[in-house]
């Protein structure tokens, strides 16, 4: 077992912060075959794969024949400070544009309500935030993601009737 | 970190000039642009040669991803467009209607493009998940739970330990261990 193996799984799962790894993985065959065979394991579980040939491996394919391309040597990544700083300008912008844009509509909206209240005194506010009847219920961000449980119901279903099914078979087998 | 972040991780270094990281891209990734393309190639046979096609297209482009959508996404409408001008070529009509990101990952391929050109293929691809399965089901309680939790409820490790009632760190070994020996018996499967 390699020293890295572990960090490998944490690697696929998303729960490892060095980065160090990453290079380690990257310079080491063997570590790269077991990267990929993990990452076949989750997708043969979540059935990822249903009408693959799972042989199918065309990294060498692939490295080979970009091998002659020219390297991006000159593209400036996607997050180069050129880019943050024309971004973080617009954003700046944009919330100055929002901020002046919500206090045109608040001054319209009180010089409005001022003139409706020398008309009719009487007449209910506009922002009115009492209920008309009853008693204002508490309002709730939770939105219960049903689909997701029914797709890890699905898959949770789906997992079972597979083991099912091999061990039939090994029942079945001679 | 997260998949998104490890995604604009490797780009940044083949952007960066680091060839070599598009190779984890590849073994990540190849198996869903496989399950992909085989809702339009029709022959096994041609699937890894379409494939190796998107995966040269995709590294081609990578100096125009900006990161603004998530890598799979992006991949994702390379490998279809990339399917319909094999189509194309062959002198065949793409399907009439398109599966989207979201949905790519659950198709179930009903209706879909069946080979039944290569029963050797189906037979290894069955080796191979009787082999995990196999395996999956032979692992003690704990690491069995573990190996479900995180790759079919799709939890991270804080969860999982919560659930589990142990150690972060405990999770991250039972994972480990739960890979480990499922490898001990897919290792030898696939390299012959």
């Amino acid at each position: 077992m390699n020293k890295y193996s572990q960090d490998i799984s944490s690697l696929i799962d998303n729960e490892l912060d060095d980065k160090t790894v990453i290079n380690e993985i990257i310079d080491d065959a063997e570590l790269q075959q077991q990267f990929s065979r993990y990452q076949l394991m989750g997708d043969v579980m979540r059935n990822e794969s249903p009408d693959v040939d799972l042989r199918i491996d065309v990294t060498d394919g692939v490295m080979a024949a970009i091998a002659n391309e020219v390297q991006f040597d000159n593209v400036v990544p996607f997050t180069s400070k050129a880019k943050d700083n024309v971004t973080s300008f617009m954003k700046r912008f944009g919330q100055y544009a929002i901020a002046a844009s919500v206090a045109g509509v608040v001054v319209i909206s009180s010089l409005m309500v001022n003139q409706g209240s020398i008309t009719d005194p009487n007449a209910t506010p506009v922002l009115n935030t009492v209920p008309f009847a009853g008693s204002a219920a508490p309002v709730s961000l939770e939105v219960a993601p049903s689909e997701t449980k029914n797709a890890i119901k699905e898959r949770n279903q789906h997992l079972e009737a597979l083991l099912k099914d091999h061990q039939l078979q090994l029942q079945t087998q001679p | 970190m997260s998949e998104r972040e490890l995604d604009l991780q490797l780009i940044k270094r083949i952007q960066e000039g680091e060839q070599e990281a598009f190779s984890l891209l590849v073994r990540k990734y190849q198996t869903r642009v496989a399950n992909i393309l085989t809702r339009y190639v029709r022959s096994s046979g041609d699937i890894p040669d379409v494939s190796q096609e998107v995966f040269i297209k995709v590294y081609r482009s990578l100096p125009n991803f900006r990161g603004d959508s998530a890598f799979y996404t992006w991949l994702f409408r390379i490998t279809v467009n990339t399917a319909k001008n094999y189509l194309t070529s062959q002198s065949r009509r793409p399907p009439a209607s398109d599966i989207d990101a979201e949905e790519a990952d659950s198709y179930d391929g009903s209706g879909a493009l069946k080979d039944e050109e290569n029963p050797e293929a189906i037979l290894h691809s069955q080796e191979v998940k009787r082999v995990i399965l196999n395996a999956i089901s032979n692992l003690p309680d704990e690491l069995k739970s573990a190996i479900t939790l995180r790759e079919l409820e799709g939890m991270s490790y804080d969860e999982i330990a919560q659930i589990e009632g142990c150690p972060i760190g405990t999770v991250r070994s039972r994972i480990f261990r739960a890979r480990e020996a499922i490898d001990k018996q897919l290792k030898p499967l696939l390299e012959n």
